[in-house]
This record gives structure tokens, sequence and C-alpha cells, in this order.
């Protein structure tokens, strides 16, 4: 029998960590609380947490695991034992994530995904580095090859399993595309949530609070002053007619300005420091990723395990002349913020390069071969029609409020409902080739998702009644994990009616005909 | 378990769109109005007690739980006896070597096609009023997201198994 591998020896360190991240906002509160008042009772409620800290010290030492012929084989548990076998098999991947004391104590938490379950199947929680490098060679040595009949696996995976050990590397982003990235994103709103967070979790926040009180919350004996805020002060310039309204006016545009202009450079900072060193490579029947200044995330997509691929590009992505590509898998992602499931193929990648990228991913897919159908014609004006229906809601109560030149927005919305109605519908367009179907939405933010016709699940013909009365009705398709978010799926709409229902049979008929693989 | 009964393919693998068992109408009524009643009875306590609480004459205090309650039940009564019906007319299945399409929906309609070989396993369940006509729920698990798990109720017991037996014998290698 192959001797057992223990965890590494400071694990417990972190698994006390994880534990106090629970605690962390009470404990914060205690210590601010009794530093003003001096150590009072609420001291010992610190108590509770020594609980978790045995626990975390036992699951520390009580953690082993070992490599069999077929299969992992974890051991865990002193009073309550578990032992769990994972066949080799079905491993999906084995994923490192290392934050900074991970990194500099040159340990890294592992996860190992299968297909099932939204949970990885096991947190080796933390393993010295050369460990995990370990772990991920044997497992993928004794992972059994790929079937070559599946049509997501690209048509030289045999070619590439006889040189499994050469890495080649598809995209490595850059720090100016990084930056860029940061920039076409615009995530900064994010960074300056989380600088409010961190300020008001320790406390920076309490000195300007009374000072912001004091400003605005009025007392009896002291008169308000309103306007002292910025918009404010251009509100009150632009309505009551202030002594020099122009002015005013610039320098709230100029602020405005300015504003965005920072939480644009914040967004690029977060890019560089989330996403440094961002690389994808091809190792044999996987891709994988790694990216990450403070913390070092390492995925491992099989490409075998891809059920579909989708490409994101915003007013700021085409004026440089990138796109962004995410794949879907069946398992999930290591990382706190990002979604489940979903993964980066490319942050920001130029246009140029996209065709011979996805082609690594859905090897028979040509972008620029594909025949687009669009939707019904009278799409738009359904469009319209329903955002002037929601927007004539939503006036109502400002009309009645405001009175009636509340309505004056409507000068700019009801044009904007026409436009947004127009371009959307000539932007939705699905296409179907040999071996998958593509769907894209968007005018502004354009989408495009495709799926090869092995991955498709299940088709679903839908009608609303007032497709109905329009003769039209929508397309569906579900693949296996799928974004939740119905704006990246492939959920056609709009669709002249016997259109919609010959694409119905005939993806229905062409997933029949296609064996569906999970490896 | 049951003997299997002998599969004849053309019985349910036809490609011809099947309506519910005409049971299944029977079912549907009975628990609607096990959950309408419910409701009656909820809204008939609360009635009485605003009746308690609130001031007038007598019988004006009268009127809410003894006429308007059953008023509200009358209407219940025959949306429970007519829904169904309509539900009925607008649920079919189909069988054929691709896989089940289930078609249902009386205003917002929609037709779901599972492959055959789409299909991860199936279940056949029954609840206790379903027993009693002899019916039986199939659910079909998908390893999809938004149809990860596809039901048909109201099926004849022995017809749910038999397509139970078919959606799983595709002799082809697919599973996970």
């Amino acid at each position: 029998m192959p001797s057992e591998q223990r965890l590494h020896p400071l694990s417990f360190l972190f698994g006390i960590g994880a534990h106090l991240r629970g605690f962390a906002l009470p404990i914060l509160v205690l210590l601010v609380t009794t530093g003003r008042s001096g150590l009072g009772w609420q001291i010992w409620f610190l108590w509770l947490a020594i609980p978790y800290a045995v626990v975390a010290v036992g699951r520390t030492l009580s953690y082993r695991y070992r490599y069999d012929e077929h299969e992992l084989v974890i051991r865990t548990g002193f009073l309550f034992r578990n032992e769990r076998h994972v066949p080799y098999a079905r491993i999906q991947s084995v994923d490192g994530v290392q934050n900074i004391v991970h990194r500099l104590l040159d340990v890294v938490e592992v996860k190992v995904q299968t297909a099932g379950g939204k949970e990885p199947e096991a947190a080796l929680s933390v393993l010295p580095l050369a460990a995990f490098e370990e772990m991920r060679r044997l497992v993928s040595a004794r992972r059994p090859a790929a079937a070559p009949s599946d049509a997501a696996v690209p048509a030289d995976a045999t070619e590439a399993t006889a040189t499994t050990d050469r890495a080649r590397i598809l995209l490595a982003l850059s720090p100016r595309e990084l930056l860029l990235y940061g920039f076409v994103e615009g995530r900064g709103m994010v960074v300056i949530g989380a600088m409010l967070g961190v300020a008001w979790e320790f406390g920076f926040a309490d000195p300007p609070i009374p000072w912001f009180v004091d400003r605005f919350v009025t007392d009896e004996d002291q008169p308000r002053k309103p306007g002292d805020g910025v918009f404010r002060f251009l509100a009150r310039a632009i309505f009551k007619g202030g002594n020099d309204l122009l002015g005013n006016v610039v320098i709230g545009l100029a602020t405005l300005f300015v504003f965005l202009i920072v939480v644009r450079l914040l967004s690029m900072a977060w890019a560089a420091v989330r996403l440094y060193g961002f690389t994808l490579t091809r190792e044999g029947d996987d891709l994988r990723t790694a990216y990450g200044l403070l913390t070092r995330v390492e995925a491992t997509i099989p490409l075998r395990r891809i059920q579909s691929l989708s490409l994101h590009e915003g007013p700021l992505h085409r004026l440089v002349g990138r796109v962004s590509a995410r794949v879907d898998t069946a398992g999930s992602q290591p990382g706190q913020n990002a979604p489940p499931d979903r993964l980066w193929l490319a942050p920001l990648v130029a246009a140029s390069e996209l065709p011979a990228l996805s082609r690594q991913v859905l090897p028979t897919l040509s972008l620029g071969d594909f025949v687009w159908q669009r939707v019904h014609p009278r799409a738009g004006r359904r469009i319209t029609k329903a955002l002037l229906i929601l927007i004539g809601l939503a006036q109502l109560p400002l009309a009645v409020g405001v009175g009636w030149w509340g309505l004056l927005s409507l000068g700019i919305l009801v044009p904007w409902a026409s436009l947004h109605g127009r371009r959307s519908a000539s932007a939705m367009a699905f296409a179907i080739t040999d071996d998958l179907v593509a769907y894209r939405s968007g005018w502004l933010w354009r989408r495009t998702s495709i799926a090869p016709f092995a991955r498709v699940q299940a088709v679903t013909l839908r009608e609303s009644p007032f497709d109905r009365r329009h003769a039209m009705a929508g397309v569906s398709v579900d693949t296996a994990g799928a974004s939740t978010d119905p704006r990246e799926r492939i959920a056609i709409r709009y669709l002249v009616r016997s259109i919609a229902e010959q694409l119905h049979r005939q993806l229905a008929h062409e997933a029949a005909r296609r064996t569906f693989r999970w490896r | 378990m049951e003997s299997p009964q002998p599969l004849k393919p053309p019985s349910v693998a036809d490609g011809v769109e099947h309506s519910l068992d005409s049971r299944s109408i029977d079912v549907n009524r009975i628990s609607g109005a096990v959950f309408f009643g419910i409701l009656l009875l909820i809204a008939f306590a609360g009635a009485v007690v605003a009746a308690i609480a609130a001031s007038g004459p007598v019988w004006a205090r009268l009127l809410l739980p003894f006429a308007a309650v059953p008023l509200l039940g009358v209407a219940f009564a025959w949306f429970v006896y007519r829904w169904p019906l309509v539900e009925h007319r607008h649920i079919s299945y189909r069988l054929d070597e691709d896989g089940i399409a289930i078609r249902r929906g009386v205003f917002w309609r929609h037709a779901i096609d599972v492959p055959r070989n789409r299909v991860q396993h199936t279940d056949v369940s029954q609840g206790p009023v379903e027993r009693n006509f002899g019916l039986g729920t199939l659910v079909i698990f998908t390893a999809g997201t938004e149809h990860a798990r596809v039901t048909l109720g109201g099926l004849d017991h022995g017809v749910a198994l038999r397509v139970r037996d078919h959606l799983l014998a595709t002799g082809r290698d697919d599973a996970v």
C-alpha cells in the first residue's frame, strides 16, 4: 500500500484562520469598543472561538491522503472517521489558490474537483507546493485518455497526449494588456466598495462620521446649511439660479469627469493585481490558467469538460479591438468573487487572435463563417412597446409627485426606447453549423454564446400569449454548467414561429444523434 | 417491484402525441381541492376574527364570514373543477427514438425535448392520491442547468415505468 501523506504542518493555522474570519468583525468591534471603555465583560466572548480552534487542529492532524492505483484516498477524523475514494478518472481538475500568506510559507490550498455537485470533492488546506505539483502530475498521468470521438475534443488531442509534457502557451497577458483590461471592464467601483468596507471595519471611517454628522444633520439651535455637497451645490445652481451658474456647472462636470477617471484608474490597478501574469497554457488535453499577484490562482480546464463558450464585448472593447472570452464547464472555479462554473479563457484577447484561440476549445468553430439569421422583423417594435409601458408606469408617480413637468424626461426616454428596441432586435441573431449552435445579442454590450450539439442537454420551444399574437416563439438550449444570467445563455427570443419550430426540431434531433460525454 | 411488462416498442416510442391519463384530471382536482380548502379555512377563520372584532350591526358583521367567504368558495370550486380539464387539454408527450418531448402550458406554453442519451437517471414516484388512482410521476434528470429535472406527472403507473425503460435502454455508452 502506498504511504500516506499529511497536510503541511502549519495547516492548522489556516484552519483557525478560516474560522476566525467569521469572527473578524465581532472581534474588531470588541477591540474598538474596549479601546474606548476599557476591557469589559465582552472579552469573554473570545472563548467562543476556542472550540473552532480545537476542531481546526484536530482536522489538520487527522487529515491523510494517499495515491492508490486508480483512486485518491482521503481519510479524515479521529472520532468520526471518514474515508473518501475519488477515482482519478472522475477528477476534473486539481486547482490551487495561494494568497499572500500561503506564498510566504510556500504552501498552497488545493481543491480537487469532480463533475458532481457544487462543492469540491476534496479541499486540502494546505499542502506544500511540491506536494501540489506531485498531485497534479500523478492525477493527470493516471487519468485515462480521452475518447477521441467527442466533438469538443480537438482533432490533435491524440498528438497532444503523446507530448503531454510540452506545454504550449496560448495566451499571456502583458501588464499593458492588463491595464487595458482594467480600463475597458471598469471595475473601479468594486475597489472603492472594498476600500470603504476595509475603512469601515478598521474604524478609519470613524473620524469622518462625526464630522459628516455635524455638517449635515441639523441640531435645533443650528440652522440647516443646504447645498454643501458637490451635487447638491450643482443642483441648487441649476434649479435656483445661483450667482455663477455656468461656473458651477463647469466645476460640477469637471468633478464628475475626475471621479470617472479615478474609478477607471482604480479598475486598472485592480486588474493588474488580480490578473497579474495571466497565462493560458495548453497541456495535453487540459487548459491551464494561472494568475494573481497577491492571491495566486492556478486552475485547470479539461478540454473535454468544456460545455460552451461565451464571448463578451462592450463599447470600449470594440474601440480597442478586444474581446473577452469565458467557458462554462461542469466544475467550479477557485477564487472568491467569481461566479461558479465560469472560467476565464481570456479576460482580454485581440479580436484578430480570437479565432485561433477559440479553435483550441471548439476545433470546428470558425466565427467568420457563421451565417447569422435574424429574429422576427417586428421584434424591435415589441421590445420598444414593452419598454414604453415600463417607462409609463415609472413616470406615473413622478408626474403625480412633481407635477406635469416631471414628464419632460420622456423627451429622452421615448427616443431611447425606440432606439434600443430597434438596435437590440437587429443585434439578435442565431447561427447553426454542422455541429454547433450560436446566439448573439446586445448592441452596446454584445454577447455571443456557442455550444456544440454534443453538449446540448435539452431544447425548449417557448411561447407567451404575446408571442402567439405576433406569430413568434423562442427557442432555448440548456447546457451543463450554464450561467444563471439569462443574457449569457442560448435563449433565443422573438423568432418567426415557423423558424423557431424548425430550429427546435433540428436542435433536438442533432443533440440526440450525438453522445454526450462528461469526460 | 412487479415483473417488467413485455416491452412492445410501437406502444411507447411511437412518435405520436399522447395526452396524460384522464384519471390525472381527478387527481389534480383533489389536490386543488385540498389546497384551496385549506386556503378557505384560513380565510374563514380570519373573517370570523374580523367579525368578532368589528363593530356595527350583527347582520353586517356576519356578512364577511357567511357571505363573502362562501362566495369565494364557489369561485374556487368552479376553478378547481374546470382548470384541470383545461390544463389536461394542453399537456402532451411524445416519445420516439430520439427521446421524449413534453408540451405544456395554457397561456405560457413550452415544449421541452430531452434527447434519450442525455438522460442521467430517472425516477418514477407516486404520491398517496396518485397511488390510489394507479398513476405515477416520471422525473427525468439531465446534466443541464435550467432543466436539470424534468417532471411529467399524471401517467398511468405502468406507462410511466415503460417510458422510463425506453429512456434508459439506450445501449450506448454515455455514462458519466
